[in-house]
C-alpha cells in the first residue's frame, strides 16, 4: 500500500515537472521578447550586421524558396487538372493556382524552408556562442549582446520573408504557368488573363503579413534558442533542433490564426 | 600596507541540487595577483564569474570598493562594473566572425597595435580570422583583448590549459612580464603550478566549493595543509 501511494506521487511529480517546464520556457520566451524590445529602444542599432543577415536569410535563401514555389506551382498545376477535368472545370485551375499560392502555399513552405535553413543556423551560431563563452566575452566589452545578436536579426527577418514570399508568388504561379501552357495545352493569353482578373490585393496581401509574421517567428526562436543552448556540441545540437520544430509549429499554428482573421471565418 | 579591493563574504552558489560554492569568504587585495587552484569542478571558474558579474550568486556579499554588495546593482550600473575587468576566458573566446583586427577594435578604436607588441604577435595576424589560428595565439589575441581596455582587474581563467609547455610557458612569461609591469590586481584560475609560482602573490586553494588554504604562493610547499600538498603533488 505504501509502495503504491509512492508510485502515486512520483507519477504526479512528474506530471507537474512536465509543467513547470513548459510553463517557465514560456515565461522565459516572454522575458525574452521583453528584454528585445527594451534594448531596441535604448540601445545601439548595428547597421553592418543587419546587412550581413539580410544578405544570410534573405539573398541566400531565394533558391532554396524559389525550387520550391516552382515545383509546387507545378504540382498544383497537375493535381488541380487531375481533379478538375473530372467534371470539365480545367479553366478554373489558374484562379486554383495562383490563390493557393499567394494565400497559403507560398508564405508556409518559404517559413518552412527558411526555419529549417536559416533559423537552424541561428541557433547554431548563437548556440556555439553561448557554449564557448563569447556572449560573455561581448558583455565584457560593453555590448550588450541583445543589441548585436538579436535585434539585427530579428529586423533581417520580418523585412526579408516578405520579399521571399512575394518573389516566391511570382514564380510559383510561374510553374503553375509553365505546366498548364506546356504540357496541358492552354492558352497562354487566356491563362495569364484568368490569373490576373481573379486575383486580388488582399490574397497578396494576406501572405506578405503572413511572412512578416513567420519571420519574426524563425529569428527569434533562433536566437532565443541560441541563447539558451547549454553544454557543448550536443547543446548546440539540440538548440538547433528545438529551434527548428518550434518554429515550424508555430508557423503553422499562427498560418491558422492569421487566415481565419483575414477571411473572417 | 595592503588594501582589500574585492571581499567575499559567505558566498554561496547552487546549480540545481549540485552545491557550487558553500560560504567561501576570500579577499583580494589591490595590484596583487591571486591564483585560485583546486580540483576540476569545485567551482573556480563559477567564483570568477560571480566576481565579474556574469554570474549571479545565491547568497552572500561581494563588495567592490565602495559598492556593498554587486547583486544590488541596477543592469546599467552592473554593466559598468563589469567595464571594470579584462577577461582571459579559458577558449580565449574571440568573436570568430571577426578578424583578428575587428576583435581587438571592439575594446580600442585607434592605437591597439601597440598591444601586438606586448603579447609578441606580429602584424601580419590582423586580418586573420580566430579559427585560422592556434590555441596558443588565440590566448595571447584574448590577453591582448583583456588588457587592451586598461581594466582595473585582469581575470586570467586556465591560461596555459590546453597548451604544449613551451607556450604554456612563453604565456606564463607573458602574463608576469604584464602583471608585474602595469601592477594590475590579477585572479588567475589554474591547475598548472608553473603559473601560481611564476606570476602569483598570493595563492587561495578551493575545495568542496569553500578555501581551503590561502597564503603566499612561495610557502604553498613550506606551509601548505595536506589536501593542498596532496593537490600538487598529485596525489588525490
Amino acid at each position: 500500500m505504501n509502495n503504491l501511494i509512492k508510485k502515486f506521487f512520483f507519477f504526479l511529480k512528474k506530471i507537474g515537472s512536465v509543467f513547470f517546464e513548459i510553463f517557465s520556457s514560456i515565461g522565459e520566451i516572454v522575458l525574452f521578447f521583453f528584454n528585445s524590445v527594451r534594448y531596441l529602444f535604448t540601445g545601439q542599432f548595428y547597421t553592418k550586421i543587419f546587412f550581413l543577415q539580410l544578405i544570410k536569410i534573405g539573398y541566400n535563401s531565394l533558391p532554396v524558396v524559389g525550387l520550391t514555389s516552382i515545383f509546387t506551382g507545378m504540382v498544383l498545376a497537375l493535381q488541380s487538372y487531375t481533379g478538375f477535368s473530372r467534371f470539365s472545370a480545367e479553366s478554373a485551375i489558374p484562379n486554383v493556382v495562383v490563390l493557393s499560392i499567394t494565400r497559403e502555399l507560398a508564405p508556409v513552405l518559404a517559413g518552412l524552408m527558411v526555419a529549417g535553413r536559416s533559423g537552424a543556423a541561428i541557433a547554431a551560431e548563437i548556440g556555439t556562442m553561448k557554449v564557448t563563452e563569447q556572449i560573455d566575452a561581448l558583455k565584457t566589452l560593453s555590448t550588450n549582446p541583445y543589441n548585436y545578436l538579436v535585434i539585427p536579426r530579428v529586423f533581417a527577418g520580418v523585412i526579408s520573408l516578405p520579399i521571399l514570399v512575394f518573389i516566391g508568388d511570382i514564380i510559383g504561379v510561374l510553374g503553375g504557368y509553365l505546366i498548364c501552357t506546356q504540357v496541358l495545352n492552354f492558352n497562354p493569353v487566356v491563362y495569364l488573363q484568368n490569373t490576373y482578373n481573379f486575383v486580388q490585393f488582399l490574397d497578396v496581401f494576406s501572405g506578405l503579413v503572413k511572412a512578416f509574421v513567420f519571420g519574426f517567428i524563425i529569428t527569434f526562436m533562433g536566437c532565443y534558442y541560441g541563447f539558451n543552448a547549454k553544454g557543448g556540441a550536443q547543446g548546440v545540437g539540440m538548440s538547433t533542433t528545438y529551434s527548428v520544430v518550434s518554429s515550424s509549429i508555430l508557423i503553422l499554428l499562427m498560418n491558422y490564426i492569421l487566415t481565419s482573421l483575414f477571411f473572417n471565418l | 600596507m595592503r588594501k582589500v579591493k574585492i571581499r567575499i563574504k559567505n558566498l554561496s552558489k547552487n546549480f540545481g541540487d549540485k552545491v557550487v560554492l558553500k560560504n567561501l569568504n576570500l579577499d583580494i587585495y589591490e595590484s596583487e595577483s591571486l591564483a585560485i587552484i583546486g580540483e576540476s569542478g569545485t567551482g573556480k571558474s563559477v567564483l570568477t564569474k560571480c566576481i565579474d558579474g556574469l554570474e549571479d550568486y545565491d547568497s552572500g556579499i561581494i563588495s567592490y570598493e565602495n559598492i556593498d554588495n554587486i547583486r544590488n546593482l541596477n543592469t546599467q550600473k552592473k554593466n559598468e562594473y563589469l567595464g571594470k575587468f579584462g577577461i582571459l576566458f579559458q577558449n580565449a573566446a574571440l568573436l570568430d566572425s571577426l578578424t583578428v583586427e575587428e576583435n581587438l577594435k571592439f575594446c580600442k578604436k585607434d592605437n591597439f597595435k601597440k598591444i601586438l607588441n606586448d603579447v609578441a604577435l606580429p602584424e601580419s595576424l590582423l586580418n586573420e580570422y580566430p579559427n585560422n589560428l592556434s590555441i596558443g595565439v588565440q590566448k595571447r589575441i584574448g590577453l591582448a583583448r583583456a588588457i587592451l581596455k586598461s581594466p582595473e582587474i585582469l581575470i586570467l581563467d586556465e591560461p596555459t590549459t590546453g597548451l604544449d609547455p613551451i607556450i604554456g610557458k612563453q604565456i606564463n612569461s607573458l602574463i608576469k612580464k604584464l602583471v608585474k609591469e602595469k601592477k594590475i590586481t590579477t585572479i588567475t584560475v589554474t591547475h598548472d603550478m608553473q603559473s601560481v609560482y611564476e606570476f602569483s602573490d598570493y595563492t587561495a586553494f578551493i575545495k568542496k566549493g569553500s578555501i581551503s588554504w590561502y597564503g603566499k604562493s612561495n610557502e604553498i610547499k613550506k606551509k601548505g595543509n595536506k589536501s593542498l600538498l596532496n593537490f600538487i603533488n598529485g596525489l588525490y
